[in-house]
């Protein structure tokens, strides 16, 4: 398959590019050849990896649970703090990461900013711990997410701009699957690197905190270099192929905001009130494992990063398998269910909970895959990037407001309650779903059509 | 006779050092609270005596007019067995009783908060219960609550600025308390909460022990049971339940309990971050009875008798008892089955609303859109090709 889209890309490959039809006559190398596959493959490889830092800090303090709550002596509403910090700066800069990157300081230097924003982030982060200061953590965090979520975007402008018309989708897919590889690793070594560092140190505390999260910061460095060495290929790429710095092609216009339909607030609601039910829970999850099901705290990361390894392999198989059959609201609804199922299970059985997880992990992956594309059958192109940036922009409030509100229901009401409440998130989730699917029944919208009806409309008879 | 604990109340009156007069007299601080619970058609009494190592005594009768005599002379010369009776004796079905008999400490120089993994010479010599000087129980005695603290310590350097404190509490019906670990307690359960506050400790690690003994009918044997339960809204992140039941010998129905969460905590008013944990050892067979007045003048007859260990703190915990020089603990003793927890009315309402209601939409819909289909397929038309 791979191999098609590489001879269509070498056939129309030139007049692909809008501007770019004056190719070099220079025969260069493959590996130096802006046009050529093995040229793309490289790049694709420092594309993979300048979300890596990003992904493998943002978790951290997932990672490090009961360490970050014992050595600064927090209790979990505070400690979830540090996520709800992440997310605030991202309520707002959804909408603006997009034009910073288009009119103020383009891809390639806003890639770098954004890298250093991550950067600095972490290692302030990681100066909060060692100064023993929690408040000085919380402000890491919030100039780490000023960067992350940004230079999400800033990932994917370089995917369409590098990859348009040939293989996006499975580059897409790549990138995903190493986000969440950055996670995983997170999850699954660090907590070691700790172990090994309070060993040489002979006790645990801010001291052993910090060290950790400062070796943690090296993947964000890592993550920049990735980011100039791409800043240097794509000028490169400019230059040999004259084509234009790549565009996010966002453009965000708040008062389209009245013009958004019902079915599009539906849509909203599913992501806020689902993804509510995963992500502070995974953050929290470390210490529900080791409670409940006895497990070891190494046993409780790994299976608390399961999410994150399942989604990894499965986001593109999923993502083409709703691509093949359509019937979006279906599967978003079959993604609920079965997210709402691996809940209960966890809340009111001792059943092992790999089972719960995987169910997750499964089901995570398909939601992404068949809620985010239902957007652009709603929304007309033109208010597209408003809409997908409102939609992130209220996931980030609702994440940053509700990880403090289960952090605290955690500490007062246990770990039960703090299921049911998830269960309830769910619950709304999914009425949602079902009222979306009658409206939009109703109104005869196209949400749920299978892929064959949407292509039949598709083509003007 | 056992009945279900939940299902009534019982009337629960509190007297001290019952039909003792002038010139009769207890020492100082010394003092025997009988707690009795008055059913429909039985009488479940406690009684809690700090003469010797402070022991709380259960008996229940099925008799409404039973009582509690003490021979005060008897009981105070040497405590001689029948000293104190439950009358009519015929009517008494079961009786057991839990003494705590010492505090150990130890220095947990390997922080395992294991004892059994701790060297022998990290003990330090125990603090003996039975000489222990208690404060007067005439001001502690709370009628309206039915509750009585017991606080007292040795007279040495370590308890100058601390004291180890015992809160016994009946019930007139089911109910839990405000306070973590809020056990469910009902009509045939009493509540005892131990804290040890402001102790010195002897060592840097140093950790506590407490030693229980339980005494029963000879025809009686315990056995300690470890319970999961989903359900933590309790005791948040507590998912587990010791159990010390006892039951007759070639049988299996349980007819007492000592029932507890493994679960300690560190401070006075505790947050979520000030739980820690609680260890039991294995049962152990114990000759010879407790030093305990009560329990001498009680049991006349053959009696078993199990010595019990819980140990508090988390292996790994950086926190060691001096942090916050606080521990406490509670243990819920009755009589037949233990109670379990089940769900709050809260978490049902919202389980039952959150299903219910998408389910509605659903078949609604459903209809909905049955009926729709139907009605289209009979007016539409078929587009030309």
């Amino acid at each position: 398959m791979a191999d098609r889209e590489e001879h269509q890309g070498l056939l129309d490959g030139d007049r692909d590019e809008d501007e770019g039809d004056k190719a070099p006559s220079v025969h260069l190398n493959p590996i130096c050849d802006p046009n050529h596959l093995l040229h793309r493959i490289l790049v694709l490889i420092f594309m993979c990896f300048l979300g890596f830092g990003s992904y493998f800090c943002y978790d951290n303090p997932a990672a490090l649970q009961s360490q970050v709550i014992q050595d600064m002596n927090l209790n979990t509403a505070s400690f979830m703090q540090l996520y709800a910090w992440y997310s605030w700066p991202n309520v707002v800069l959804c909408f603006l990461g997009g034009f910073l990157l288009d009119r103020v300081f383009g891809i390639r230097l806003g890639t770098v900013i954004f890298s250093l924003f991550v950067l600095v982030g972490q290692i302030i982060f990681a100066a909060g711990a060692l100064a023993n200061h929690f408040w000085l953590m919380n402000v890491g965090r919030f100039v780490f997410g000023i960067g992350g979520e940004s230079l999400a975007v800033a990932q994917n402008t370089y995917a369409v701009n590098w990859f348009k018309g040939k293989e996006l989708n499975l580059v897409f897919g790549l990138q995903l699957s190493m986000a969440r590889l950055g996670s995983t690793v997170n999850m699954n070594v660090i907590g070691w690197v700790y172990g090994r560092i309070q060993m040489s140190m002979g006790s645990a505390g801010p001291t052993t905190l910090g060290i950790t999260l400062m070796i943690a910061a090296s993947t964000c460095l890592f993550s920049l270099i990735c980011a100039l060495v791409l800043g240097f290929l794509d000028k490169r790429a400019e230059r040999i192929l004259n084509k234009e710095q790549g565009k996010t092609g966002e453009v965000i216009k708040l008062t389209d905001v009245k013009d958004f339909s019902v079915s599009l607030w539906l849509i909203f609601i599913i992501c806020v009130a689902y993804y509510v039910a995963i992500f502070p829970f995974i953050g929290l999850g470390q210490v529900f494992f080791i409670e409940k099901f006895g497990f070891t705290p190494v046993q409780a990361r790994a299976i608390n990063s399961v999410v994150y390894i399942i989604s990894a392999p499965a986001s593109p198989l999923l993502g083409f398998l709703v691509d093949k059959t359509g019937r979006n609201v279906m599967w978003v609804m079959l993604a609920v269910i079965t997210t709402l199922l691996s809940h209960m299970m966890l809340a009111f059985t001792f059943w092992n909970p790999w089972i719960a997880m995987s169910l997750l992990g499964v089901s995570y992956s398909l939601l992404a895959c068949a809620l985010w594309p239902m957007v652009a059958f709603v929304v007309p192109e033109h208010q597209l990037g408003t809409a997908y940036g409102f939609m992130q922009s209220i996931q980030n409030l609702g994440l940053a407001v509700m990880s403090i509100a289960a952090g605290s229901i955690l500490d007062v009401r246990g770990y039960l309650f703090l299921e049911v409440f998830f269960i309830a998130c769910l619950c709304m989730a999914l009425l949602a779903v079902v009222l979306l699917y009658l409206f939009d029944y109703y109104k005869e919208g196209g949400l749920n059509l299978s892929a064959a009806t949407r292509s039949k409309r598709a083509k003007p008879e | 006779f056992l009945g279900r604990g939940d299902a009534f109340r019982r009337k629960v009156s509190v007297e001290l050092n019952p039909g003792l007069a002038p010139p009769l007299s207890l020492p100082p601080g010394v003092g025997l609270v009988h707690l009795r619970g008055l059913g429909d058609n039985d009488t479940l009494h406690f009684v809690l005596c700090n003469a010797g190592a402070p022991a709380l005594l259960l008996v229940h009768s099925n008799s409404t007019r039973s009582a509690v005599t003490v021979d005060w002379p008897e009981f105070i010369n040497s405590s001689s067995a029948g000293s104190l009776r439950v009358e009519p004796e015929s009517s008494v079905t079961y009786s057991s009783a839990l003494v705590f008999t010492r505090l150990w400490e130890y220095d947990d120089v390997n922080n395992t908060a294991d004892p059994q993994k701790a060297a022998e010479s990290s003990f330090y010599p125990p603090y003996e219960l039975q000489n222990f000087v208690w404060s007067e129980l005439n001001t502690t005695l709370n009628q309206s609550e039915h509750t009585v603290v017991l606080c007292g310590g040795e007279k040495t350097q370590s308890f100058s600025n601390g004291s180890l404190c015992l809160q016994v509490s009946v019930f007139e019906s089911q109910g839990r308390d405000e306070a973590w670990p809020s056990l469910l307690h009902n009509a045939n359960s009493s509540q005892l909460r131990v804290w040890i506050n402001g102790v010195t400790p002897r060592g840097n690690n140093s950790r506590f022990i407490l030693e229980f003994q339980s005494v029963g009918d000879a025809g009686f044997q315990s056995r300690v049971d470890m319970r999961s339960s989903i359900d933590d809204e309790y005791t948040p992140s507590i998912f587990k339940v010791s159990e010390w039941v006892s039951s007759p010998v070639n049988s299996s129905s349980v007819w007492g309990f000592s029932q507890w969460k493994p679960v300690a905590y560190r401070k006075a008013r505790p947050v979520f971050e000030d739980a820690t944990a609680c260890r039991h050892s294995e049962l152990v067979f114990v000759n010879g009875t407790p030093p305990s007045a009560v329990i001498q003048a009680y049991f006349t007859h053959n009696t078993r008798i199990y010595g019990l260990n819980i140990s508090f703190g988390l292996a790994e915990d950086p926190v060691f008892y001096d942090a916050t020089k606080y521990i406490s603990w509670t243990v819920l003793m009755g009589l037949g089955d233990p109670p379990s927890d089940s769900f709050s009315p809260l978490i049902i309402i919202i389980i039952t609303v959150g299903l219910v209601t998408p389910l509605v939409f659903i078949i609604l819909g459903g209809v909905f859109v049955c009926v729709r289909k139907r009605t289209s397929q009979s007016t539409a038309y078929e587009p030309i090709n």
